[in-house]
């Protein structure tokens, strides 16, 4: 970008180049205000354009995703749906995806209802993944097919020991449990995120449906209806914003506890781990998060939007990822601790299968993760205060989120018998073969090349928002000393 | 969120110094009364350790019944410490600077009571000397090589919750600094004839020498920091730690859950936020407070109350599920006591809807947010739901432990002995809080001026709207 083009672009005199130092103010490149007359425009044409970079991510993210199929098909045709055990890297694929894009819509629902203003440039990189959420209730399909009934299809026939009734949060099994509320749970949450983003986008549509040419032009005039800004246009939407967000938030919550109940907890018999839900909800949370700020540093970096993205969302949401990363590992102490003093037989079988024996070496690579290099990153506030070190500690919390879906999901498709009462003995690791290897690149590969596909109807940026957080914040000399240019924030509730 | 006018710093000197310049008739009034329900308690304990704990309704095998239920509560209301004043100070919300002196003072003296709770307990309270005082002539515990088991969560417990105390004790003293200082200043001799008073001795001693200039400034936003981000491992070690108190016990059914910490810390901060709420309230009330304990105080409270309350059923739903999970006959009979049998099936409803239905439905409204008579009654109904929380964890799970063995009798019924210590300790807090309120301002002076120092405004086309300087 031309650097007249470049200035054009900055709203006013507030360059985000503050002084820092002994005479106070903000960090250098912190705050960044683009001139929201110009961001419309800029923002159409970057959606229109096909940069050689996006070319490039959306072909192997595409060769990623015919993989997957070619693995999932194969797959299928050695082995069929009836077993569990062959799909324990397929299901820990669905498990990373999910966890991923599903709660990723939540990093803008949870900040706009804070009114953090800092959340403006990450909103609609975050609400985009709901348009991954189709991909979720495709995947979820064969998910279905390998589920286990809940009632033992051998009961009465001699086996003493198992139960009749597998344990399940479902206990006796309303109807249709656990398949079809399972569904009904992911679609939910699929057009939950789906409406919370056309509805987020309406503004933005609207203003764009005069200049749009094309499938584009077609699709905004569409989907804009009759917006025209008014004010109670503006106040129903916003209120949509808070309550539909709040419905999405628990929707989730609800969703994470049956899916990770239901393909993890209750596949491991005698498992019974209170904490287990919200460990998966904090990790879900924790690479949400993670995956957002590597997209922001992405398109800072290379995809041409360091005019709009600041420092300040990667060093506020560092904060929030610090606190996630710590409640991470006191949630898995606190399962560890209890699991472990208590010396009963099924929970030490619990901790050597799936921590310390079997699946010992993906723990540890999980806790390196998730915890260690997060921590160590984000413990220093020039790394939280950095453009990078955020986006380096959500890499690595994505990988260990991988580890731990890999660990637990695998390690629940493979425990054996699902209807004995206790698991009385450490089951083997079951390592992948080349399908399972294509299946888990493949689904990370599909829900990449679906985003990069979303980024084409939609801009990176919530265009509204970020015009609206250019009225509320501006950078300010303090007025009692003189010195330094400081943020004011204006909160109008 | 800024409603009050500005406040000139000489006002706010005089507003909240008032407490402790000039005592208002009520206050020895209010301070005996407390007084002689503490004395009435103290009274019950000396009976109960004079007799023994025969006197209390305690039996094989509910051996643990409302002593250890209202410890567990006043570690809960030690949270809104922290969680006001640690957390909101990091995450820099404004509207935490009226609450957090109030809410770190309440820490301290709700830490403390809480620990006399578990000492009444054991019956034998002079023991503790025989661990303190470990000499070789003294007769019992150490000096004939009895030693606690260092394995045992009711170890880490007082560990836990000392270095708490003592650290909580720290963060208030280092807040206090610059308002010690500057009632140093209030109290100092009029003319360099007269000799110094006592009272401006001790607070030139507490103030340590502040002279408010950027270096001594400097040092006490960093301590400050510096405590907040390090209390908060403590704050979250001690409710974890009081929960494993339980959680580790296999014995007892319905105990062992992995979320039984992070289910009592968020209970813990559910109630000790709702419990500092309604003091700011009755500060505000007594002490004509209107200025600085706002509205929109009271309502960001609420709004953080929902939140929080709403993590908090959470919890309670994953651990009840649970608990019916394992389809365990034992764990199972414990469920069945606690959600079928009466009277505990009339606690639990009174416990679930004093806890959370009934103080969110209070909550969700703005305009009840900010009537500041729903505000205290949705309060106190979270305190009583909390406590029964606690009441109804214990007493169930322990009435079924051992359930095939030979038990006494089968109902905890508390004697009056256990209604007049626990009552005597909501008394002790209380007096505490007021007899603070004589020598400390419990709403920080220095905050409310960099408040005000911070506070600006922002002109959007006709619009003026309230905003803040912030540095990052």
């Amino acid at each position: 970008m031309a650097a007249s083009e470049s200035e054009h672009l900055h709203h006013g005199t507030a360059h985000g180049e503050g002084h820092g130092g002994s005479s106070g103010g903000h960090y250098p490149g912190m705050w960044i205000f683009p001139n929201p007359r110009v961001i419309t425009r800029d923002m159409a044409g970057k959606v229109a354009s096909m940069p050689r970079g996006f070319t490039l991510a959306l072909l192997a993210s595409g060769i990623l995703l015919v993989l997957g199929v070619v693995g999932f098909v194969a797959r299928a045709a050695a082995d069929g749906f009836d077993d569990r055990a062959p799909w324990g890297y397929y299901m820990a694929a669905f498990s990373f995806v999910f966890m991923v894009t599903s709660a990723a819509p939540v990093a803008a629902v949870a900040f706009r209802f804070t009114k953090s203003h800092w959340r403006r440039p990450l909103s609609r990189v975050s609400e985009l993944f709901a348009v991954v959420g189709i991909l979720n209730i495709i995947m979820f399909i064969p998910m279905m097919l390998i589920l286990p009934p809940i009632a033992n299809p051998n009961a009465g026939h001699g086996n003493g020991h198992d139960l009749d009734i597998r344990r399940t949060i479902w206990f006796e099994g309303p109807v249709g449990a656990p398949h079809a509320w399972d569904l009904v749970g992911v679609i939910a949450l699929a057009v939950t995120a789906l409406f919370i983003l056309w509805l987020s986008a309406v503004p933005d549509m609207a203003e764009a449906r005069l200049t749009a040419r094309g499938f584009r032009g077609w699709l905004y005039r569409r989907l804009s209806g009759h917006w025209y800004g008014a004010k109670k246009q503006w106040q129903a939407q916003k209120a949509g914003l808070a309550l539909m967000g709040a419905f999405y938030f628990m929707t989730l919550i609800f969703v994470q506890f049956i899916i990770s109940s239901d393909y993890a907890q209750s596949m491991i018999p005698g498992w019974k781990d209170s904490i287990f839900p919200v460990f998966y909800s904090l990790t879900g949370f924790q690479v949400a998060l993670g995956t957002c700020l590597i997209i922001l540093y992405i398109m800072r970096r290379w995809g041409g939007f360091q005019e709009y993205y600041g420092k300040s969302p990667f060093w506020s949401a560092s904060k929030i990822q610090l606190g996630l990363t710590l409640l991470w590992a006191y949630h898995l102490f606190a399962f560890f601790i209890t699991y472990w003093y208590g010396r009963l037989a099924v929970e030490q079988n619990i901790i050597k299968y799936l921590f310390t024996q079997s699946y010992g070496g993906l723990f540890v690579a999980n806790l390196a993760l998730s915890f260690a290099i997060p921590f160590l990153l984000l413990l220093w506030n020039p790394v939280r205060r950095s453009a990078w070190g955020p986006p380096l500690a959500g890499l690595s919390a994505a990988a260990g989120a991988l580890m731990f879906s890999l660990r637990v999901m695998v390690g629940g498709a493979n425990s054996g018998n699902i209807y004995a009462a206790f698991l009385d003995h450490v089951p083997a690791a079951a390592y992948p073969d080349l399908w399972d290897i294509f299946i888990v690149t493949g689904a990370i590969g599909a829900a990449a090349f679906t985003y990069l596909l979303a980024t084409r109807i939609l801009p990176l940026i919530s265009v509204w928002e970020v015009k609206e957080g250019a009225l509320y914040q501006r950078l300010a000399t303090f007025t009692p000393t003189g010195k330094g240019e400081y943020l004011v924030l204006a909160k109008p509730e | 969120m800024q409603e009050g006018r500005p406040i000139p710093s000489r006002q706010i000197n005089r507003e909240l110094l008032s407490t402790i310049l000039n005592s208002p008739k009520w206050f020895w009034i209010a301070v005996v009364l407390l007084g002689l329900i503490v004395l009435g308690a103290m009274s019950a304990a000396g009976f109960m350790v004079n007799k023994g704990l025969g006197v209390t309704g305690m039996n094989r095998p509910v051996m643990w019944g409302f002593f250890i239920t209202n410890f567990v509560f006043w570690i809960g209301i030690s949270h809104a410490g922290v969680m006001l004043s640690a957390i909101l100070r990091l995450s820099k919300a404004e509207w935490r600077r009226p609450a957090t002196r109030a809410a770190e003072i309440l820490t301290v003296f709700s830490l403390m009571t809480a620990m006399l709770m578990p000492l009444i307990h054991t019956g034998r309270p002079w023991r503790l000397v025989y661990w303190i005082y470990t000499v070789p002539f003294a007769p019992y515990d150490y000096a004939r090589g009895i030693w606690p088991n260092v394995r045992s969560p009711l170890v880490w417990d007082p560990s836990a919750v000392y270095t708490y105390l003592t650290s909580s004790i720290l963060f208030v003293l280092v807040a206090l600094i610059p308002d010690f200082a500057v009632l140093r200043d209030r109290t100092a001799p009029p003319t360099s004839g007269h000799s110094p008073t006592l009272t401006h001795r001790i607070y030139t001693l507490l103030a340590m020498g502040w002279r408010g200039n950027p270096r001594q400034w400097k040092l006490q936003i960093i301590a400050g920091v510096l405590l907040s981000a390090l209390i908060l491992p403590v704050f979250v070690s001690v409710h974890s730690i009081v929960s494993w108190d339980f959680g580790m016990a296999v014995a007892v059914k319905s105990w062992h859950s992995t979320i039984f910490a992070p289910y009592f810390v968020v209970g813990a901060v559910h109630s000790g936020v709702s419990a500092v709420a309604f003091a700011m309230i009755i500060l505000r009330h007594i002490y004509g407070w209107q200025n600085y304990i706002r509205h929109e105080h009271i309502d960001a409270l609420g709004r953080l109350l929902i939140v929080v309350a709403t993590g908090w059923f959470y919890f309670f739903v994953m651990e009840v599920i649970f608990g019916f999970y394992g389809r365990e006959a034992d764990e199972l009979a414990v469920r069945d006591l606690q959600f079928m049998q009466n009277p505990w099936n009339i606690w639990m409803m009174v416990f679930v809807f004093t806890t959370y239905f009934l103080p969110v439905a209070l909550w969700l409204p703005r305009m009840f947010r900010r009537n500041l008579w729903i505000m205290s009654a949705a309060c106190i109904s979270v305190n009583i739901g909390m406590w029964l929380e606690r009441f109804i964890i214990i007493v169930p799970g322990l009435q079924n432990k051992q359930v095939f063995t030979f038990s006494w009798y089968t109902v905890y019924s508390p004697s009056a002995v256990e209604w007049t210590i626990i009552g005597g300790t909501f008394a002790l807090v209380s007096m505490l809080m007021l007899l603070v309120a004589r020598v400390a301002p419990l709403i920080p002076l220095y905050d409310i001026k960099e408040a005000e120092i911070l506070r600006t405004e922002v002109k959007i086309g006709r619009v003026t709207v309230p905003a803040v300087y912030r540095e990052d």
